[in-house]
């Protein structure tokens, strides 16, 4: 595939950056020439963002045209095959995984609407007096990462409440957010709404502090300035655990498998550890081989499920596990017949999943997240408490204990409950990701209107 | 000035810094030390390599050590190098660096800064010499020099452990006061640097200000990219002349040279043919050919200072002379990763 030429876009038009940079694939091969912004770019684009930002939403219909052209249309020379392969070349993601996301994206701005709705109470309080949830501010900035295509819906759903959005893409994934704008703008949104600006980690939190609302996601190093700023929504890692206290049948095994590794392990609700009542060693060798039946194979082939990593990111992701080697138990090396890092003909390398044990609940690796099929199993006990299961964006309850799925959903670091064997990304509209997201985005104001009962008035007037 | 001029004014210079009678303590000291004889054995520019690089012994000289016995009846005074590499290197300086500002002067004025009217120097003073050059220039054109006190080396150390708000503060504190000035006085020309800039255009009304007052700009201190400087001449200072300085304490400064036609890089800078030779070299210390990216060695031949085969801290891109035997041009000056083990922390200047 020839290299693509990305720019940077605001109000609508290309600016063709002299500074430049080459993004390579996971072969090494050249796969796009990016013309990055600078501070001074993102601080115009912004300027004119900000002059002809009237709060005013698109509408659902624009929105719904703009994810048809997304998942079919030629954009800026692109078709969706094209897309797809790109993708899956700087990411390492599965052709399948990207075709999925494409989908889902699809899926989730058409069901923006319900979404919305669910999301916010009751706002009709009859006899003239209603609340109307506005967007809290006018400007938007979406820092996103390049693990997975769907976590773009975020900065749509902005555009949809109408907010001027920029967006700073990920550097292995320029391409989703670069033709989500182009669908957008092509189906009507005035080109002062947007602004798609590739650009260094700096000029993304450039943007955040200049933005009223803005969204970041990255790793715990990335996203730990903005944690308890309320106007940035931080999407860290994940650290998705179960909470296995029953006999694993191959119902259960199945289920906890799949939730490791569907997309190839690349979400952030991807399972990454297991606290079990069970016998710790016995649950692991039974994940591991499983998991090591998954097959070798490059990204684009139609069979892959596994993510691939270009050479650099792969040696960073094998000094970190020879780490955690080092202090657990490995139960994939003695059931999975490959290498850790099988270096694939194209030039890639493919992590094996990789299933470790702990021999205490407590153990500082349970909840590291990594970008392939990861598991750290470790025993829990009684003493143990809910301590082990906090810090998770979405916790697996395996257990009949009442008890313990209450105390569980009251820890605040505890981001979501699934009980049973329900896959944690599990959800239709109204059920949050991680708080309320629309709440973030809008705020409710008073709008009382004449004709109003006049003793119902007085006894409400706040003072 | 052609390359044997060059040489006969090193070989003039070698005679004067190493003479008993002229020549400063710190060098005489080291005569012995050198392994060849300079006064017989320097004849060009290409002799200067046989010099060791002693610029990290700035650092700890005694400044009156260093200047020669030839000029002990002048006044001198010592300014720092900013510290962006560890300690500061020291410098002296009674008449020189003058000159050398008033060539400076005149290249600026060429490429459209204004020849008369007041300065605001929104930059280093105290120890940096930068803050003594933007002085100089406003004199030079009769106009008032404004200044804000600006320490960089605080801010690097803001930044150097982790306090990036506390070096925000520290900017909104230095634009308030430039901010105060442009209210109430008459500024043609505004120096700063690429960071100052930004932010300055981060500030609706103080860029306003700016924009309606300042018809020059000189930046300096730090690198800046081709894309920011286009977004600075173009989008943000349309129709105010922009022209960047390469310089630090020790080589003196390079300015822009005149923009033509077919030229690559937006900014080519030039140093002072009479005193300085810049090279840009590879890691075997040989120098890289034209449009190739090399660090950058200096050498300063001046009656005042000696300061032979010195690595510095930057890499830039070697461009050919403009004219026969005319001096290489330096384009895309970055800052180098790491030296002796120190990283580099740009900052604010």
């Amino acid at each position: 595939m020839s290299v693509v030429r990305i720019d940077p876009v605001t109000g609508g038009r290309p600016v063709p950056s002299s500074d430049r940079s080459t993004l390579l694939g996971v072969t090494g091969e050249p796969l796009a020439d990016i013309g990055q912004a600078p501070r001074l770019l993102a601080q115009a684009a912004l300027n004119e963002l900000r002059r002809n930002a009237d709060g005013v939403p698109p509408g659902a219909e624009l929105l719904v045209e703009a994810a048809r052209l997304f998942a079919s249309a030629d954009l800026d020379g692109e078709s969706i095959d094209d897309y797809v392969n790109r993708v899956t070349l700087s990411t390492g993601l599965t052709a399948a995984t990207v075709r999925l996301a494409v989908e889902d994206l699809v899926k989730e701005i058409v069901a923006l609407p319900a979404t919305t709705a669910a999301e916010l109470p009751v706002t009709d309080f009859g006899s003239g007096f209603r609340t109307r949830w506005v967007p809290r501010g006018r400007v938007f900035a979406g820092v996103m990462a390049s693990n997975h295509p769907v976590p773009n819906a975020t900065w749509v759903q902005a555009v949809y409440h109408g907010y001027s959005v920029l967006v700073r893409p990920g550097s292995r994934d320029p391409f989703t957010p670069r033709r989500l704008v182009a669908a957008l703008l092509r189906a009507g949104l005035p080109a002062d709404r947007l602004a798609f600006l590739p650009s260094s980690r700096e000029v993304g939190e450039f943007l955040l502090r200049k933005a009223d609302r803005g969204i970041i996601y990255g790793g715990r190093q990335a996203v730990e300035t903005w944690q308890g700023d309320d106007s940035i929504a931080v999407r860290g890692p994940g650290s998705t655990k179960a909470f296995l206290d029953a006999d694993l049948d191959d119902a259960l095994l199945d289920h906890l498998v799949t939730s490791a590794s569907f997309d190839g392990g690349t979400r952030c609700t991807n399972l990454s550890a297991v606290l079990t009542t069970r016998p710790v060693a016995e649950v692991a060798d039974r994940l591991a081989r499983r998991l090591s039946t998954l097959p070798v194979l490059p990204a684009d082939h139609p069979d892959a499920s596994l993510l691939v990593l270009d050479a650099h990111r792969a040696e960073q992701i094998r000094r970190q596990t020879a780490e955690l080697r080092t202090e657990l138990t490995d139960h994939s090396a003695r059931h999975d017949a490959h290498e850790p890092f099988v270096r694939l003909e194209n030039g890639s390398l493919l992590p094996r999943p990789l299933v470790l044990s702990a021999d205490r609940a407590g153990h500082p690796a349970v909840g590291t997240e990594l970008p392939f099929p990861f598991i750290v199993v470790a025993p829990w006990t009684e003493a143990d408490g809910t301590a082990p299961l906090r810090e998770s964006l979405v916790l697996n309850l395996l257990t009949e204990r009442e008890d313990l799925a209450e105390r569980a959903l009251l820890e605040p670091t505890v981001r979501k409950v699934t009980r049973g064997t329900v896959l944690p990304w599990t959800a239709v509209p109204g059920i949050p990701h991680d708080d309320n997201y629309t709440q973030f985005l809008l705020e409710p104001k008073g709008v009382v209107s004449g004709d109003i009962d006049s003793k119902a008035g007085r006894h409400l007037a706040s003072t | 000035m052609s390359s044997d001029d060059f040489d006969s004014h090193l070989r003039k210079l070698m005679a004067w810094h190493f003479g008993d009678a002229t020549g400063s303590p710190f060098w005489l000291g080291k005569r012995a030390t050198l392994g060849f004889d300079p006064v017989s054995d320097v004849q060009g520019a290409t002799d200067l390599l046989r010099f060791p690089d002693i610029s990290s012994e700035l650092r700890s000289v005694p400044a009156g050590d260093l200047i020669p016995q030839g000029l002990a009846d002048q006044p001198f005074r010592v300014y720092d190098s900013g510290g962006t590499t560890g300690a500061p290197k020291r410098i002296v300086d009674s008449g020189y660096r003058s000159r050398l500002l008033e060539w400076a002067h005149g290249r600026l004025v060429a490429q459209g800064v204004p020849a008369t009217g007041n300065w605001l120097h929104l930059g280093p003073s105290g120890p940096h010499v930068i803050g003594f050059d933007v002085s100089r220039y406003a004199a030079l054109g009769n106009g008032i020099f404004y200044t804000v006190d600006l320490d960089p080396r605080w801010v690097k150390r803001l930044l150097g452990s982790g306090r990036p708000e506390q070096a925000e503060e520290y900017i909104q504190h230095l634009l308030d006061q430039a901010e105060t000035i442009l209210r109430s006085q008459d500024v043609a020309v505004l120096s700063t640097t690429p960071p100052l800039l930004e932010a300055i255009c981060a500030r609706e009304e103080l860029y306003e200000l700016v924009l309606a007052k300042v018809r020059g700009i000189i930046w300096a201190g730090t690198s800046i990219s081709a894309e920011s400087l286009r977004l600075v001449e173009e989008v943000f200072f349309p129709g105010t002349a922009v022209a960047g300085i390469y310089g630090n304490s020790l080589m003196g400064v390079a300015p822009q040279r005149e923009r033509l036609a077919g030229d690559e890089y937006p900014c080519v800078f030039e140093a002072f043919p009479e005193t300085t030779r810049l090279e840009l070299v590879d890691e075997q210390g040989k120098e890289v050919g034209y449009g190739e990216r090399g660090r950058v060695r200096l050498h300063l031949v001046a009656e005042e200072m000696f300061l032979p085969n010195i690595l510095e801290r930057d890499s830039a891109v070697r461009i050919a002379p403009t004219s026969p035997g005319g001096p290489d041009g330096l384009a895309d000056v970055q800052t180098f990763g790491t030296i002796d083990d120190v990283a580099v922390i740009e900052g604010v200047y």
